[in-house]
């Protein structure tokens, strides 16, 4: 489907001002210095989304042997966060970004090293500081 | 409307499934003149196999779906799953998450009765009532928004708990809505509640005696209109709700403003409980640290809950594996469809919106 001209009507479509609450489940990051590729996110995920797939890159890590990454399809993601409960090591958190829209839905697939970055927010938002009292965490 | 049949006296035709408030359910009516003297709900094809899924997934994969049939009140349908689990686990979650899951219901609860306040002033022709619970809606999503992370589909109670602990500030920011939210209730009272038009189109419209309510076996609100002071959070106390105290709203009238009139007075007693449970909430973890997969032990698990809708009900079947053996799950949405044909029989043709929508039926909960 062809989208109209955005520039002779409506409004100016702006991904980098939409930012949910504080604790809104959105977007991940990956801390790849931190994944040691157990892929306990993947298990976490089978039978909810099916949307986490174990990749291999290219650059080598001390504590990931087997250079494998979470990498995640939006276009399946139904953000409930049980990957982010499964992580044992704290390197994959959500963050309030949730503008993904794109007109190519392959563009939705974003790879450990996109995951890696942090998105581009104007918004403040805080994030939950996880500990043993509160539980699982999300945010 | 579109013309099925058309034979002597009569007229059969089919209201739906095109109407914004019906969703994809239909009812084909049969008509004489302007009485109604046949109707066949047709629910639509919304079956989704919940049941059927569960049993292939584990405990704690089928969470996410198990609340997908009714995502305004997703916590009223996953409250009795978590309880059934951890009777099956042998757990009982920390009594902050107890106040935790109660906080979270009630929200869920005032978040569905909006939604349907909203949909029953458009069904009567009031477009304000349409605008105003559905924006005064967003404060309560907001709400809930802070605590489970998404705006309808939490996925926030987990067996041994809550995923995450109540935000920082949370309990001035549910205080200071409820306050607010008080005073725009009274605001409804005025414009619709004790509105002539509101009135003549649901007094006396659509009358379920108690007998009646209770031979069909209808839940909730609808019970409660028809006089039965009926509700599993005072006749079964679970999740610490034995220590709160309310009223349960009771109509003796059985009619269509009787059931919206409980409906409203139970958005004063569900600000009511989140006050005083934000009182009594203790200090504490909220969640019992559980490691690996969770393992039910062989049995069976009946678990029983309040939803926004009525009585939501369990019943797992565990033969010691990750997954369960079997789930049934008994909605409320699908006792009020039995009352659709039962109270439409016999009314006029412009008294079918106020009966179908005040009995608050949910097409894709009954067919789940």
């Amino acid at each position: 489907m062809r989208l109209g001209n955005r520039k002779s009507g409506g409004y100016e479509f702006d991904a980098k001002k939409q930012v949910g609450t504080a604790g809104f489940k959105g977007r991940h990051i990956l801390y790849m210095d931190k994944c040691t590729g157990c892929s306990l996110c993947a298990i976490a995920c089978e039978n909810i989304a099916d949307c986490i797939d174990m990749v291999k890159v290219d650059k080598n890590f001390p504590q990931n042997k087997k250079s494998i990454f979470p990498q995640i399809d939006y276009g399946r993601c139904v953000f409930c966060g049980f990957c982010v409960d499964a992580c044992p090591f704290d390197c994959l958190f959500m963050t309030p970004f949730y503008e993904l829209s794109t007109t190519d839905k392959r563009l939705l697939v974003y790879t450990p090293e996109m995951l890696n970055i942090y998105p581009e927010t104007k918004g403040e938002f805080v994030n939950f500081i996880p500990d043993e009292k509160s539980g699982a965490h999300h945010g | 409307m579109e013309v099925v049949d058309k034979e002597g006296r009569t007229l059969t035709f089919s209201v739906g499934p095109q109407h914004p408030g019906s969703g994809h359910f239909r009812i084909i009516v049969t008509v004489d003149g302007d009485f109604i003297v046949d109707v066949k709900p047709d629910p639509g094809y919304v079956h989704r196999g919940a049941e059927k899924m569960s049993e292939e997934r584990t405990y704690i994969q089928n969470i996410p779906h198990l609340e997908r049939p009714v995502i305004i009140d997703s916590c009223g349908i996953l409250f009795p799953y978590v309880l059934a689990v951890e009777e099956l686990l042998g757990i009982q979650a920390p009594p902050r998450a107890q106040y935790i899951r109660i906080i979270m219901a009630e929200l869920n609860r005032i978040i569905s009765h909006m939604y349907w306040l909203s949909i029953f002033g458009i069904f009567l022709g009031h477009s304000t009532m349409f605008m105003w619970p559905m924006g005064d809606r967003e404060l309560f999503i907001d709400l809930a928004e802070s605590i489970g992370g998404t705006r309808v589909t939490f996925s926030y109670f987990v067996p041994g708990g809550v995923r995450n602990d109540l935000p920082e500030g949370f309990k001035e920011r549910a205080l200071r809505t409820c306050n607010y939210f008080e005073k725009r209730l009274k605001e409804y009272n005025k414009i619709f509640f004790s509105n002539p038009m509101f009135l003549k189109r649901t007094q006396g419209v659509g009358v379920l005696s108690k007998e009646d309510a209770i031979k069909i076996g209808v839940t909730g609100p609808n019970l409660r209109a028809s006089g039965v002071a009926s509700d599993t959070r005072k006749d079964e106390p679970y999740s610490s709700y034995d220590t709160i105290k309310w009223d349960i709203p009771v109509r003796k009238e059985g009619d269509c403003h009787a059931r919206g009139m409980v409906r409203f007075q139970e958005l004063f007693d569900s600000m009511n409980i989140i006050r005083q449970a934000l009182d009594l909430i203790p200090e504490g973890p909220v969640k019992v640290p559980m490691r690996g997969q969770v393992k039910g032990k062989v049995g069976e698990a009946f678990a029983r809950t309040e939803a926004a809708r009525g009585t939501m009900f369990y019943h797992i079947i565990s033969d010691g594996a990750t997954h369960p053996y079997r789930v049934k799950i008994s909605v409320p949405s699908f006792r009020n469809l039995i009352a659709i044909p039962f109270l439409l029989k016999g009314s006029h043709i412009a008294d079918m919106p106020p009966i179908y929508w005040g009995l608050d039926y949910w097409p894709v909960e009954a067919d789940k």
